[in-house]
């Protein structure tokens, strides 16, 4: 049963890495992606391969695929971002980008193509997945927290008059993808490595679509919302054991309600605080406002 | 506000509650990973519907060894992923073997859980060599076994058919470059068709979920093809006929055991007309007539072979190996099954090759379309 | 194989156009690209399927019913979705997760309701196809593009003599402007929706005829928005041009390169296009440029 169990927590903590990336980069700079799944299937590949056909250390192994994700993700971003591409579009040339991962891992011989990756070592525990996880929110509370955070955040309220303010859209955008696209890099070392097997179907817009989510509904502005949002995501089905196809209808839906009735999601512009528990702890059980 | 929080708590008691409910009972626990919803699901329905109509059959007779057969069926959607979260939850159920998957990309993933927790599994329609062999190291899985033939042969009997029993010399060779099935059946094919003396004129690969053909077949067209072989599920292999026929090829379709399903018909309509395909079992095979019967009279549909088939072919396993281990302890039958010799089967004679965990001696059948019908052309015998 | 290539690619580009317009109607009135537009072209394949074999209606019927259903739809897709949004003046990342979350909403409960199964047309053309000196095509091909371009001259001929045409018009230029002018916004904008509905129902049947019908074959309408860029964002002849390039230009990648990076092709080219010349062929839109 805990074997069982603790899958489940430890597929939600690969996807909250993943998801804290997007939650600074949909969340806080206002980018919206269809295509993050792309950086998750680079860094899976990349950690595969370099543990399973040059026996690197899995620790490197990991940043190794964070790495490739990044940099991958610099490449895509330059030009995209250089010309100012309006959201829409924005959006859907990250599905073109994703297409384009997907036909090259299909391709490459080093990827094996649709035979996948089998046999991979399964080093990701939950210890080790613990330790990322509390490490990566860390870090992108330090980021948000700090000057390049609050640049971020100015660039999707207003980019205009952010620029008009000397911060500079074109770099703060481009940090905010390359972190991202580095933790969904990771993100993907860890997923490979817990599966042992990985194939390019594997890295579906499903994916990204659940990444998307679980930043709506947690709240752009805020760190804590989507990793709450997410081990939701991936819990409740488990346990209810729902129907796949009916879990997707249920995004959907959701991210058109949160759009129009609570628009800040679940945790809105904060985060979760020792003073937020104790203000449900009082109405709760004193019945009262905090 | 109060209310709604406070109503949350006992609902989130009971949701653990029922995780952790472990209920402990006095049957034997078969598990079933299989597709019951998306693309595969026309086969996975028919397994399930199968295996529940098997299964009551054997409990109303006693059950075995006195205990009642319990199916816990999950649905893997045939996703890698899903089915592993599949595997976990059957082994903390407490299976003792597992029925399936159709899928060789599921099943592969699924070795990942059930080769350290040691409780085996009968793939029912995945015919990738490398689900029962690990292709780096050679060896075979403990843990893995199968009911169906494999692509190697698959692709073999179909290339033998065309080059020996049609006589055609040209072929042209269409995969779905996304399957590891259909990309390696396009290989075994060629290869085998090569060294029968044909020549393989063009070979195309296309991407999954890909609808439009037209411009490979364009040029495919251009090479003046006797045969197209078209190793892929039955939607793609369907418009591919459809389109080809738009287009004036006049090649002969053929495909493998990814062809066998009624949509192939009801989604190409006159296109998939004269057109061949390899299948493990099919509707006409003799043996078989008195479990078709009797799925008919409980269901109202044809099963959709040869999943069905298949799986309670596993089913005969298990229970085989049940009764001669004594018990269901996972790690003792998953030593049996690899034993298994001889077994009298719903499709034969059923022998487990104890190298490679594939059966020995199973046939395969080559079917036409042939106005709106799938009939039986010819069966060749695994070698 | 280059005039057989050439007419494969006329006649999907027909298509293509087809959608581009219809998309390009919604955006060059109200700046946002409709994302769950590709939704509403499967519902009407649909509703043009059941109208055949469940309620055995000739195919002029089943377009009509389709055209009518879509554009339903696509009315009530704005007014439950998008409406609420434009009230409070919301940014354009909320009008995307909305649409995008409508896109799925309505694809998965097709895949839930109706179930994964794959449903083809009954042929309806007793010749499949044309053939004259060894180049092929399809009658339901001919038939698509003469029906599409039909459609295609009835909508410019509405925008060009009627009233309301010239209003949406305006409205294409500034639509705060129009209102001051005594055009009602809100009618406006609803009847744009529902003509853009009525070409989705006219896609989504011939998309469905000419291959199958299912619930995914929305997400074709990505092809349509680059399209809509080749052209250049904000002009339906640019549309039209931009659909039959694209169709065209992609046909003769796959025949003469591969099939695999046809995909990959079409969206570098969006990428490119939009970095070196963002107003397309025909285009009046700029790039949000600072």
């Amino acid at each position: 049963m805990w074997s069982y169990v603790s899958g489940v927590i430890s597929l939600g903590l690969i996807y909250v890495i993943a998801t804290v990336g997007l939650a600074v980069f949909t969340g806080f700079t206002g980018l919206f992606s269809l295509g993050h799944a792309a950086f998750f299937a680079i860094g899976a590949y990349t950690a595969a391969i370099l543990t399973y056909f040059y026996g690197v250390n899995f620790y490197v192994a990991l940043a190794m695929g964070g790495a490739a994700g990044g940099i991958v993700g610099l490449l895509i971003g330059y030009p995209t971002l250089k010309a100012k591409l309006r959201t829409d579009y924005f959006a859907i040339a990250t599905l073109g980008f994703g297409e384009a991962i997907r036909v090259l891992l299909e391709n490459l011989n080093i990827t094996q193509g649709a035979r996948g990756l089998p046999g991979i070592h399964t080093d990701t525990t939950l210890p080790v997945l613990l330790v990322v996880t509390s490490l990566v929110i860390w870090c992108a509370w330090n980021l948000i927290h700090s000057r390049h955070g609050r640049a971020c955040i100015a660039i999707r309220e207003d980019f205009v008059a952010a620029e008009m303010m000397g911060v500079n859209i074109f770099i703060g955008r481009l940090r905010s993808l390359v972190f991202s696209a580095f933790c969904a890099g990771l993100a993907g070392g860890l997923f490979a490595h817990y599966f042992g097997f990985i194939q390019p179907s594997m890295f579906t817009s499903y994916m990204s679509t659940q990444m998307t989510a679980a930043v709506v509904a947690g709240g752009m502005g805020s760190i804590s919302g989507p990793v709450i949002a997410t081990l939701i995501f991936i819990g409740i089905p488990e346990a209810l054991r729902v129907a796949n196809i009916w879990r997707l209808v249920a995004y959907g839906l959701l991210l058109v309600l949160i759009m129009i009735f609570r628009p800040q999601g679940l945790m809105g512009y904060r985060e979760l605080s020792a003073d937020m528990v104790k203000g449900w702890y009082r109405r709760i059980w004193k019945g009262g406002r905090a | 506000m109060n209310t709604k929080l406070s109503a949350m708590i006992p609902l989130a008691v009971a949701l653990c509650a029922a995780i952790g409910c472990d209920k402990k009972s006095d049957t034997i626990k078969i598990g079933q990973a299989v597709a019951l919803t998306g693309d595969n699901s026309t086969w996975g329905q028919s397994e399930k519907n199968a295996l529940d109509m098997e299964i009551a059959k054997i409990n109303a007779k006693g059950g075995v060894m006195g205990k009642q057969i319990q199916l816990i069926s999950y649905d893997t959607r045939a996703d890698a992923t899903e089915g592993v979260n599949v595997t976990k939850r059957l082994v903390s159920d407490g299976v003792c073997a597992i029925i399936g998957p159709g899928q060789s990309g599921v099943a592969i993933a699924m070795t990942s859980v059930t080769e350290p927790a040691n409780v085996s599994f009968l793939a029912t329609s995945a015919t990738n060599p490398k689900v029962t062999v690990d292709d780096k190291t050679g060896q075979v899985r403990k843990t893995a076994f199968r009911t169906c033939f494999i692509d190697p042969f698959q692709g073999t009997v179909a290339a033998q058919f065309a080059a020996k029993n049609l006589k055609l010399k040209n072929a042209a060779v269409i995969y779905d470059v996304g399957s590891d099935y259909s990309s390696f059946l396009g290989k075994y094919f060629t290869d085998e068709f090569t060294k029968q003396g044909g020549k393989v004129v063009a070979s195309e690969a296309f991407r999954s979920g890909e609808l439009d053909f037209r411009a490979i077949l364009g040029k495919i067209k251009g090479t003046n093809p006797d045969v197209l072989w078209i190793p892929t599920m039955q939607k793609e292999a369907a418009l591919i006929m459809k389109q080809a026929a738009d287009l004036g090829i006049k090649a002969i379709p053929m495909g493998g055991d990814g062809w066998a399903s009624p949509d192939l018909i009801t989604l190409g309509g006159a296109a998939v007309n004269g057109s061949y395909f390899v299948n493990i079992t099919s509707l006409e095979d003799p043996d078989i007539q008195g479990f078709i019967k009797d799925y008919k009279a409980k269901y109202n549909n044809d099963p959709v072979m040869p999943n069905p088939v298949m799986a309670i072919d596993a089913l005969a396993v298990i229970i085989d190996a049940i009764t001669k281990t004594g018990g269901t302890d996972p790690a003792k039958l998953t030593a049996q099954i690899a034993q298994t010799k001889n077994l009298p089967t719903l499709s034969g004679n059923f022998t487990i090759d104890p190298s490679n965990h594939n059966p020995l001696n199973k046939p395969a059948v080559i079917q036409q379309v042939k106005d709106g019908k799938f009939i039986y052309a010819t069966k060749f015998v695994t070698q | 194989m280059f005039v057989q290539t050439l007419l494969t690619g006329l006649a999907i580009g027909g298509i293509y156009a087809l959608m581009a317009v219809g998309y390009s109607l919604v955006f060059s009135i109200l700046n946002f690209s409709n994302f769950a537009y590709g939704s509403i072209i499967m519902l009407g394949s649909y509703i043009a399927y059941f109208s055949m074999v469940k309620l055995g209606l000739p195919i002029g019927v089943a377009i009509l019913f389709s055209i009518l259903g879509a554009a339903v739809l696509c009315y009530l897709n704005e007014r439950l979705a998008y409406s609420p949004l434009r009230k409070r003046r919301a940014s354009s990342l909320f009008f995307m997760i909305s649409a995008m979350g409508t896109a799925i909403f309505l694809e998965n409960l097709v895949y839930a309701i109706v179930g994964a199964h794959f449903y083809a047309f009954p042929a309806v053309f007793t010749k499949s196809n044309i053939t004259y000196h060894g180049v092929s095509i399809g009658v339901l091909d001919v038939f698509a593009i003469a029906f599409s371009f039909a459609a295609i001259y009835a909508l410019h001929f509405f925008l060009q003599k009627s009233r309301t045409g010239i209003a949406i018009r305006a409205a294409s230029y500034d639509i705060q402007v129009c209102g001051l002018n005594g055009v009602n916004d809100k009618h406006l904008i609803g009847l744009v929706f529902l003509l853009a509905g009525g070409l989705a129902g006219i896609s989504g049947t011939f998309l469905g005829m000419k291959y199958i019908v299912y619930p995914t074959m929305g997400w074709i309408t990505n092809k349509a928005y680059i399209a809509a860029v080749i052209g250049g964002l904000g002009s339906l002849p640019g549309a039209v041009v931009g659909g039959i390039l694209l169709g065209v230009t992609e046909t003769f990648v796959s025949a003469y390169v591969s099939s695999v990076v046809r995909d990959v092709f079409s969206f570098s080219l969006l990428v490119l296009l939009l970095m070196v010349m963002p107003t397309g062929l025909f285009g009046r839109f700029l790039e949000e440029k600072v």
